[in-house]
């Protein structure tokens, strides 16, 4: 980042993180879309701070999507264990001892998550249906995630779109503005020349 | 439609019930509606005046021209709500990792009573529920748990971020459309 962009920077607001984000990540992330998109002047500097810390939202929100499927897993597998336990077959595991929570088993290592994956394939379920319940069960948080994101990027997409219309329209006020220049110099060289027959005459 | 006795006994119950009379109930009052404060324009303080303004100047450039200024203010106030939004985002996401919850629980009498009987008849003090040990202990499912808890406050905080957002481009195009004039 160029110095004059860093001193532009400084007049803006600074982008709150997380204590566990890191700031050079974020930064670098920042200098990204600072020399892709090669902001001039203070507002297309304030839209570009705006599109990072919207990305870097984006990409929050993304991770904690996976974290809460992830967590919703150990209910997951409690949940069908207990649905599976409801039917016949399913009660003869339990007087075999399997009664005590597959779900924190899963997680327990390696071993165990094969055990309980052949648990499961007697009744043709396998980890697929796991993360289905997991979805399902974190539907309603997944939903308010998804519309958050999208809030984030229809706010992004717009930014991007106000760089463009006020880039166009510097353009065009520096070709209008150089148009009145040329205008005003040609007047200015026609005058001596018009003036010239009047003088004659 | 309402015949006079009915609207007169209106009239009469509505001189009844008024509202408080005492200051500290009409004080009481005064805050019923409000909630967070975000959409109030916080210039009050000195420092960030000063910076809303320094930003304000370098958008305007070196105009003379007292509407432009003003759009900028505009323009540079709502960058700063945008950052305030953020802040208190990322605010309760923290103090949600920290304590899992925002609310401080309301301890009901019946919960009281229990836990009276529980310390006359083993004398110890039961433990009250602790959100934060309800928290996953590694960090990155314990950001996601954060931020599903902070759900609902984020939803409601997206509202004042597109707020601001809008009226920054709003005063970004009345800008350029001042400075083309």
């Amino acid at each position: 980042m160029s110095k004059h962009r860093r001193a532009q920077s400084a007049l803006l607001p600074a982008s709150p993180l997380l204590i566990t984000e890191s700031g050079d990540e974020f930064d670098r992330m920042r200098d990204a879309f600072d020399e892709e998109i090669k902001p001039r002047g203070i507002i297309e500097q304030m839209y570009v701070a705006d599109i990072a810390y919207l990305s870097w939202e984006i990409l929050r929100l993304r991770r904690c999507k996976a974290g809460i499927i992830n967590s919703a897993f150990r209910h997951a597998v409690d949940n069908l264990f207990a649905q599976v336990t409801g039917s016949p077959r399913g009660q003869a595991y339990i007087m075999e001892g399997m009664g005590q929570s597959l779900g924190r088993a899963w997680f327990s290592g390696p071993a165990a998550k094969k055990q309980v994956l052949e648990f499961f394939s007697d009744f043709q379920l396998d980890e697929s249906a796991f993360e289905a319940e997991a979805i399902r069960s974190s539907a309603a948080d997944l939903e308010r995630i998804d519309r958050l994101l999208a809030s984030l990027e229809s706010r992004r997409n717009k930014a991007l779109r106000c760089i463009a219309d006020y880039r166009g329209g510097f353009a065009r006020q520096l070709r209008e503005s150089s148009n009145r220049i040329i205008d005003g110099k040609v007047l200015a060289l026609e005058k001596p020349s018009s003036k010239k027959p009047s003088a004659v005459a | 439609m309402a015949s006079k006795r009915q609207i007169a006994a209106n009239r009469r119950n509505a001189r009844k019930s008024t509202g408080p009379r005492s200051s500290a109930g009409k004080r009481r009052t005064s805050r019923n509606s409000y909630r967070h404060g975000l959409t109030a324009r916080l210039t009050l303080s000195t420092k960030r005046a000063k910076r809303i303004e320094r930003l304000a100047r370098k958008i305007a450039g070196d105009t003379t021209d007292v509407v432009l200024l003003e759009f900028a203010r505009t323009a540079a106030e709502a960058e700063f709500d945008l950052a305030r939004v953020r802040q208190v985002k990322v605010a309760l996401i923290e103090r949600l990792c920290v304590f899992g919850e925002l609310d401080i629980p309301e301890v009901s009498t019946k919960t009281l009573i229990a836990h009276d009987r529980a310390y006359e008849q083993t004398g110890v003090i039961p433990p009250a529920i602790d959100a934060a040990a309800t928290m996953p202990s590694s960090d990155p499912e314990r950001l996601a748990e954060a931020v599903r808890r902070a759900l609902p406050d984020l939803v409601k905080l997206d509202r004042y971020e597109r707020r601001a957002a809008v009226i920054r481009a709003w005063s970004v195009r009345a800008i350029k459309s001042r400075t083309r004039q």
